[in-house]
């Protein structure tokens, strides 16, 4: 293996540990390795950033396309927010951008999120179909038509009464919608937890010297964790 | 005033994190090392997701966004390889591959590696390509679907695309059979509905973290996604492919973590309700 394999598997690991330390306590090694990642991250963002004015700006121009030349102006106006006197210019740049995604998106999102889903939900058949999947159905359409009735708030006697009932059952549809997000965001970060684990034994651990350096790092790492006036060593004088 | 000792219900309520992680740690590290072998159903959505890329014809061409972040990496690379290797087993497909997400490029890499396409003699910008990330997500999308080379005319290293066979006769939504997404950010996956499936009727798959899969089932059931599946079902692709790999191994851990978590709910409720009967707690 290739010695810049072993130093970046080295430091994925050591880096991992540190992470995941302060799901036991805060400490300098967690410190150091967010900071770390956050720099990093940020170092990442800037490189490509550059690439792509690069890439999809300055390329295009040089080759004679002056299009570019406007995107460029309207780039450099941005920074106008950090002057005192002119920064309501960097509102024009902004305000293409803003516009052109809105545009981008507002194209299509009628039609994806507004009548496809309505002609799914109205297309659902309830008799002709297994118990199960009847019921279910039965099941979806109320509970979509309670949540849409739930966000009625023009009428505030349309959730008061009898008609109460609609709302709860709403609310329990939609409690049911938010349980099951939260138990696969579980599964999402167990599996995170698992990814990581799984480096650190399968491809840090097999490496020369790794089981001998785990317990020292993770001695050090709990050293770490215990306040600074609670160290036996060194004594605070 | 005296404080009130704490009773039984009261330490079950306050038991430290530290117990409570080290137990979670317990729980991953040992099926790893001690495995179980719990049975790993296929579930409808794999199967669909495997039988809509079974089914592509000879001389298909795929559009895949590598579009997660470093984060979602252990999550989502198992489905990500599974998937290549199901492309690249298949013979005749050609994938193009670029990324909304600005990690996308370093972690594809990292996945050919664990891939290897040599061993299926595929071959860099023949059979399979990646046009890099190309940023602001939904304008990137539409501008790819619109035209490849009109936005970008080099591979993520830079070399020009005009040197690379596979992009011969490819350069918008219409030349691809199937669109497959990866990612970690809901723009990118709701995105492609709205850039792709809406305007071109593209074949949709996506595959995004399991915490995101409630929001996007109504397009699956609306027919915009042929089958929205999480990285946590690598572990199914992965038989179905038959290459085994993270995701079978991670299907023992994920069922213990999750009845670990069960069993904590479990505490936590009768302590709850125990302080409760015992006059404690109001």
């Amino acid at each position: 293996m290739e010695l810049a394999s072993i130093i970046q598997i080295w430091l994925a690991a050591l880096f991992t540990i540190w992470i995941y330390t302060i799901a036991f306590r805060d400490d300098a090694f967690f410190k150091f390795a967010e900071h770390t990642f956050v720099g990093a991250a940020a170092g990442h963002s800037i490189v490509y950033g550059v690439d792509n004015i690069i890439r999809y700006g300055w390329a295009p121009m040089t080759a004679g396309n002056m299009m570019y030349a406007v995107v460029f102006i309207l780039g450099i106006l941005l920074y106008t927010r950090f002057h005192q006197t002119y920064f309501w210019v960097s509102r024009v740049p902004l305000s293409v951008v803003v516009g052109i995604g809105i545009g981008l998106s507002m194209r299509t999102t009628v039609t994806s999120e507004f009548i496809a889903q309505i002609i799914s939900t109205a297309q659902m058949k309830v008799l002709g179909l297994d118990a199960w999947t009847g019921f279910s159905n039965l099941l979806f359409i109320i509970i979509v038509l309670a949540t849409v009735y739930f966000f009625i708030f023009t009428f505030p006697k349309a959730h008061g009464g009898s008609l109460g009932i609609i709302s709860k059952v709403a609310r329990y549809g939609m409690m049911a919608a938010f349980g099951y997000s939260f138990a696969n965001t579980v599964l999402s970060r167990f599996n995170m937890i698992f990814g990581r684990i799984d480096y650190v034994m399968n491809t840090w651990l097999v490496l020369p010297y790794a089981m001998l350096a785990l317990p020292v790092i993770l001695l050090l790492a709990i050293y770490a964790m215990i306040p600074a006036e609670r160290r036996p060593w060194p004594k605070k004088s | 005033m005296a404080a009130q000792p704490k009773t039984i219900w009261d330490r079950l309520e306050d038991i430290p994190r530290e117990i409570l992680y080290g137990l979670l740690l317990i729980t991953i590290i040992l099926p790893m090392i001690y495995p179980i072998g719990f049975p790993v159903p296929i579930s409808a959505e794999v199967q669909r997701w495997y039988n809509t890329i079974d089914a592509l014809p000879a001389g298909s061409v795929v559009m895949i966004d590598f579009g997660y972040s470093g984060g979602g990496e252990p999550e989502l690379a198992p489905m990500a390889v599974a998937v290549y290797h199901h492309l690249f087993k298949k013979g005749d497909i050609k994938v193009v591959t670029m990324s909304t997400s600005i990690e996308g490029p370093l972690l594809w890499e990292k996945a050919m590696l664990e891939l290897n396409p040599a061993q299926y003699g595929k071959q860099y910008g023949v059979d399979y390509i990646h046009i890099g990330y190309i940023a602001n997500v939904e304008a990137a999308m539409a501008a790819v679907g619109k035209s490849i080379s009109a936005t970008t005319t080099t591979d993520y290293k830079g070399t020009p695309l005009s040197q690379y066979s596979i992009m011969e006769g490819v350069d918008n939504a219409a030349d691809f059979a199937l669109l497959i997404c990866y990612t970690t950010g809901g723009d990118q996956s709701e995105g492609w509905v709205r850039q792709w499936y809406t305007t071109y009727q593209t074949p949709y798959l996506s595959c995004v973290l399991a915490m995101m899969v409630p929001t996007m089932l109504p397009y699956q059931k609306a027919g915009q996604i042929v089958s929205v599946t999480s990285g946590a079902q690598a572990g199914q692709m992965e038989l179905l492919v038959e290459v085994p790999g993270r995701g079978i191994k991670s299907a023992d851990v994920i069922t213990m973590t999750h009845l670990l978590c069960i069993a904590f709910v479990v505490v936590g409720n009768i302590a709850y309700f125990g302080k409760k009967f015992s006059g404690g707690k109001k």
